[in-house]
């Protein structure tokens, strides 16, 4: 075996490693800011498999878009709603957890029956290294024109829903009557589902 | 390129036939700029949506000069952009097929009649959302916007023969849904009900990614046409996997049973009009990717899905109208009710023979109507009155005969008695079950018929034959009925015209079986099922 | 496959862009001379440009300190160090020093771990960055096909690092400094991106070499500042915000914050920041000057003096002198550049958190798409120009 391919392997098996030791960190911490870092830790993480994949443009897309995006917005979220509230706890929780666990240990044995038994096309394509910046984009705009278009209309929609909803001015007066509004004139007043469990 | 679509049976000749993507490709590669400028990409095929796109634009520049230019404004245009998609889709209903966007999108005959249903459910649930908008003091600029935000996402879902597109369109469709069921900031329930779809959606989109990656890992190409041929050549058990994980989002999206969990709750809580366009627009394009998804690309796996399918509607239908019993609040009731309706669509898709197909097209374009103007009907009372619970409509015959007549007679065709537009519908997918002999489904969807005529019936029994004095309070002190404030005409014109098609488009509704049976035998993707289905009949 | 071909006026000298210093090649020969295999000459050949370059770095950030408290002296009609060697130039080393002999101190209801590894994550991907700065034709470690794309998806890490030690610090000023970094430098991210667009979009290429080398066809002339000028200013002011330089230097505004994020750090921890504040710095300089003034070339195209003296392209004189005059010009463009931002930065006022995140979002975001609207515009007009 030669220096590369021992390289790699070793990288490989590294990578994975924290990629699975993170995910499953993310999911059993009972920390939610360790969670959110170790997340970021995993986007680096699957961003080096790529790398490994000679796909440097996707792997720098990936550091940017959900490294730097995602996990930022969700640290964000967290760090700025850092209000400490004892919830109530969860009747019945360990059983949940274990009829959960089960759930997602049966999925994972099946997938690995799944990969086992399909007959893999290997090796696959060769990768195309530094050329896949411009062939991804001469996909972006023939067969995937449409749907690179349309997701700016989602972006845009996403921005503009967000506003309303996140603004804090709401209007106090009907456009059309002069009257003073009441959504709870609308929707008759109820309290929410999940304070008040009678109505279901 | 119309040889591509037109051959009749998936053998041999469709593997030999040079590979679109092979010469698209190898076109690419030595093209400069200005030929892959000349690539024909038809883009024409998408015009109904770029109307609706101009119209969001427009609505969403015309909100930036203010409130009240927004709420004189934005109406027409919605109206202008919308009425011109539908006019396109009917010029278009006659054009060729030519898969368009090098094979991102098919404007065969059922994405146009799906496209038309998502087109008109979206007109109607606005033509009945403006007063209700206003007097709940939401922004009506951005609430159309991101109201056609979302059809546009439903009508190019419609069309979708890609993945990739598959699933940016689904996306845009629900990440809308989930704005506008959170759009009434100030109601807790509307921002619950909206956590709790952004929650469940995300997930099972993530679930359809997992299936659309193995789908990919499988046929190296996004093409669902690419697609279903690689699994005709190779049905593998990760094929199976990826089935039952696109399934699961396609479940989803209809809102079948055991997937239906977000519903009540998302439409209790969102704002009326917005539950009128989930239940049928967003339904109908969830429809619509079924047939695409599972028509069209798992067509190796036929029996398999149809099994899971007879399941989903099953217990679908039971479930459905079991629980609507119960309900109290109107809104709810009807959600359940949507359930089980859905359900009824999904004997259709199960059968796959013609009758089975067409039914499925007739059936949703009856229930766009009938459902909407019971939508129009419980709109207009709580604007009224603030209220929607079922015990409130006690009496109401005295005070609204309008309302009465209209929700009566819409939830009368819900539950399909026979004058009705509801009645054909559904007679008619009773039929094509029969035919198939898929008896389990038909008699169970006969039997939760008659249990939904039950709760249909015990509310027009609430509204018409209560005394007077037996009235709800809610009812007692009825405000003097009157037209004039703005954005209750577009109100009333659509509950009137939903109303009279729901009462007279039963009896005048063979046009409606023919478009039908037009849009099916004008689909190469279900011919071609179709044919499958027959030869495996015959064998 | 089609392969993007910069038409630019560097055609004019295709023989210079061809050859030029390859001291890896040299090495390889030199290594296999003594009788290594080639795999093996490469294994040692990696480690020596990344230790060149952290050298050069760290340098650079020595430099940049000194140059910081003379001219900080000069602006304030002080002299400035001056018993640290001869006019001082030791100085910022004795601070170095300093650092590293002081007490790390961790407080007792901080998160250690992440307390930690805060600074680590504000520091690598800086250095890391490093990667796709030019200093010649083949001088730089590694010629990666996404280079400058690369570099802006590094720094967007940098904010996990920020939040990090503002959260473990526990402390209310160093998470608000560590939020309000994190805020600034993804709100002006966006426009700097933008602007690395424009660029890009002219060039036909990710590379930091095509970006040069697409520059320096008619020297002075041809540098990007001309064809960008409002990119270049959008560039250069979204760079000091992405390092908190002073006008934008909020995340550690001493009257409100204390010191932000870096408030409880103490002994090398706290020169992780220093240091990677100064590199970035440095790092933005030379990157202006890569992408707007022509990186490596020099002011008049060296070749048309090589033809002048007669000297032949490939001579190993000429390359030798190229290459120098190469990473001179380079660190004299960024260090005037480093001037102006010390000169900036000791003479203007603070802007407050609300103006600058009017700046970067209602300022510079629509400017920098106009910008890259109207260079796709030009582009596709007169291509010859604009890299069509």
């Amino acid at each position: 075996m030669s220096i590369s391919n021992s390289t790699e392997l070793i990288c490989f098996l590294v990578l994975a490693f924290v990629v699975i030791l993170g995910s499953l960190g993310v999911v059993l911490l009972g920390n939610i800011v360790y969670s959110a870092f170790l997340l970021g830790g995993v986007f680096m993480a699957v961003a080096g498999l790529y790398l490994l994949l000679n796909a440097s443009f996707v792997a720098a897309a990936q550091v940017l878009v959900y490294v730097g995006a995602v996990n930022v917005l969700i640290l964000f979220a967290i760090m700025l709603v850092n209000k400490r509230e004892d919830l109530k706890p969860i009747p019945g929780l360990q059983l949940r957890r274990f009829l959960s666990a089960g759930i997602c240990l049966g999925l994972l044995v099946l997938m690995f029956r799944v990969v086992l038994i399909t007959p893999w096309s290997l090796p696959g394509p060769a990768a195309i290294g530094e050329g896949a910046t411009v062939r991804i984009g001469e996909h972006l705009f023939t067969d995937y024109l449409l749907p690179f278009e349309l997701a700016s209309v989602l972006l845009l929609m996403a921005m503009i829903g967000a506003i309303v909803l996140a603004r804090r001015d709401i209007q106090t007066v009907d456009v059309g009557t002069g009257n003073e509004v009441n959504q709870s004139l609308i929707e008759k007043a109820g309290t929410p589902l999940l304070v008040d469990k009678t109505t279901t | 390129m119309k040889h591509r679509y037109s051959h009749k049976s998936l053998s041999n000749d469709a593997l030999t036939m040079p590979e679109m993507g092979a010469i698209l490709l190898s076109t690419q590669f030595m093209a400069a700029p200005d030929e892959l400028l000349s690539l024909s990409i038809n883009a024409g095929a998408v015009a109904p949506e770029g109307c609706v796109l101009l119209a969001m634009l427009g609505t969403l520049i015309v909100d930036l000069a203010g409130e009240k230019a927004a709420s004189r404004w934005a109406p027409p245009i919605c109206y202008a952009g919308l009425g011109a998609a539908l006019l396109l889709l009917a010029i278009q209903w006659d054009t060729p097929l030519e898969p368009s966007f090098l094979g991102a999108f098919l404007a065969d005959k059922l994405a146009i009649a799906f496209r038309a249903v998502v087109a008109l459910s979206t007109l109607l649930s606005l033509l009945i959302s403006w007063r209700y908008a206003e007097q709940s003091g939401s922004p009506v600029g951005e609430y159309a916007a991101i109201l056609l935000a979302a059809t546009l996402g439903g009508m190019l879902l419609c069309g979708s023969t890609d993945l990739v597109s598959v699933f940016v369109s689904l996306e845009t469709l629900s990440v809308a849904s989930y704005l506008l069921s959170g759009y009434m900031k100030r109601d807790s329930r509307s921002s619950e009900a909206a956590l709790k779809y952004l929650l469940v959606g995300s997930a099972a989109a993530a679930v359809f990614l997992y299936g659309a990656s193995l789908l990919y890992g499988i046929s190296s190409s996004t093409n669902l046409q690419e697609i279903g041929i690689a699994l005709l050549n190779s049905p593998t058990p990760l094929a199976a996997l990826a089935l039952v994980f696109v399934l699961a989002t396609v479940a989803f999206k209809i809102a079948a049973v055991p997937f239906h969990q977000w519903t009540p709750d998302v439409y209790e809580g969102s704002p009326t009009p917005v539950v009128a366009f989930l239940s049928v627009g967003s339904k109908a394009a969830g429809f619509a990717l079924a047939l695409r998804l599972l028509v069209g690309c798992f067509g190796a796996f036929d029996e398999q899905w149809k099994l899971l399918f007879t399941v989903l509607a099953v217990l679908s239908m039971s479930l459905g109208n079991v629980v609507a019993l119960a309900q109290s609040s109107m809104k709810r009731m009807l959600a359940y009710s949507s359930i089980g309706q859905a359900g009824f669509v999904m004997i259709g898709l199960v059968c796959g023979t013609e009758e089975g197909f067409a039914s499925m097209v007739v059936y949703m374009a009856a229930y766009l109507f009938m459902n909407l103007g019971a939508f129009a009907c419980i709109i207009l009372f709580s604007i009224r009155t603030g209220s929607d619970q079922i015990s409130d409509y006690a009496g109401l015959y005295q005070k609204d005969p309008l309302i009465t007549l209209g929700l009566s007679l819409c939830l009368l065709s819900l539950g399909g008695i026979p004058p009705m537009i509801g009645f054909f519908g559904k007679i008619y997918l009773f039929f094509a079950g029969w035919a198939d002999q898929q008896y389990l489904l038909v008699i169970v969807g006969l039997v939760t018929s008659v249990i939904s005529i039950y709760y249909y019936i015990s509310v027009i029994k609430m509204m018409v034959v209560k005394e007077p004095q037996e009235a709800s309070e809610v009812v007692k002190t009825y405000p003097p009925i009157q037209w004039k404030t703005i954005g209750l005409p577009p109100l009333r014109v659509a509950l009137i015209s939903c109303v009279l098609i729901t009462a007279i488009g039963g009896v005048l509704s063979n046009p409606l079986f023919q478009w039908a049976n037009n849009a099916v035998a004008g689909t190469p993707l279900l011919q071609e099922a179709i044919e499958l289905t027959t030869q495996r009949a015959l064998v | 496959m089609y392969i993007p071909i910069v038409f630019t006026f560097a055609n004019s000298s295709p023989s210079l862009v061809s050859s030029g210093l390859d001291l890896e090649r040299s090495f390889s020969q030199m290594m296999q001379g003594v009788g290594f295999s080639p795999s093996l000459a490469h294994l040692l050949w990696l480690p020596l440009p990344m230790l060149l370059v952290l050298a050069a770095a760290v340098v650079g950030v020595l430099v940049t300190v000194w140059l910081e408290r003379k001219i900080s002296a000069a602006a304030q009609q002080r002299i400035g160090p001056e018993y640290a060697g001869a006019l001082g130039v030791l100085q910022p080393m004795a601070d170095g020093l300093k650092l590293l002999v002081k007490e790390d101190v961790i407080p007792a209801k901080a998160d250690g771990l992440l307390f930690t590894l805060g600074p680590v994550l504000v520091l690598v991907p800086v250095i890391l960055s490093w990667l796709i700065v030019p200093f010649g034709q083949n001088l730089l470690i590694s010629n990666v096909g996404v280079g400058i794309f690369l570099w802006i998806s590094l720094s967007s890490i940098q904010p996990i690092g920020l939040l990090m030690s503002g959260y473990a610090s526990n402390n209310k000023y160093s998470l608000l400094g560590g939020l309000r970094a994190a805020a600034q430098s993804i709100s002006y991210e966006i426009p700097l991106a933008l602007s690395v667009l424009a660029v890009v979009m002219m060039s036909n290429s990710l590379s930091t070499i095509d970006i040069v080398s697409q520059q320096n066809g008619a020297g002075l002339l041809s540098w990007n500042i001309w064809r960008q000028p409002v990119g270049f200013v959008i560039f250069w002011i979204c760079a000091l915000a992405e390092c908190e330089r002073l006008p934008f230097d909020l995340p550690e505004a001493e009257e409100e914050l204390v010191a932000g994020y870096q408030t409880e750090y103490a002994g090398m921890k706290f020169a992780l920041f220093y240091l990677g504040s100064y590199i970035n710095l440095v790092l933005s300089a030379l990157l202006v000057s890569v992408l707007y003034l022509g990186g490596w070339g020099f002011p008049l195209p060296l070749e048309w003096a090589a033809s002048w003296f007669g000297l032949p392209l490939d001579s190993p004189l000429l390359q030798v002198i190229t290459g120098s005059v190469g990473i001179v010009m380079t660190v004299l463009k960024a260090y005037l550049l480093v001037f102006l931002a010390i000169l900036l930065r000791w003479t203007t006022p603070r802007v407050r958190i609300d103006q600058l995140l009017d700046l970067g979002w209602k300022f510079l975001l629509p400017i920098s798409l106009v910008n890259l609207l109207v260079t796709a515009a030009l582009k596709l007009a007169f291509p010859v120009a604009f890299g069509g």
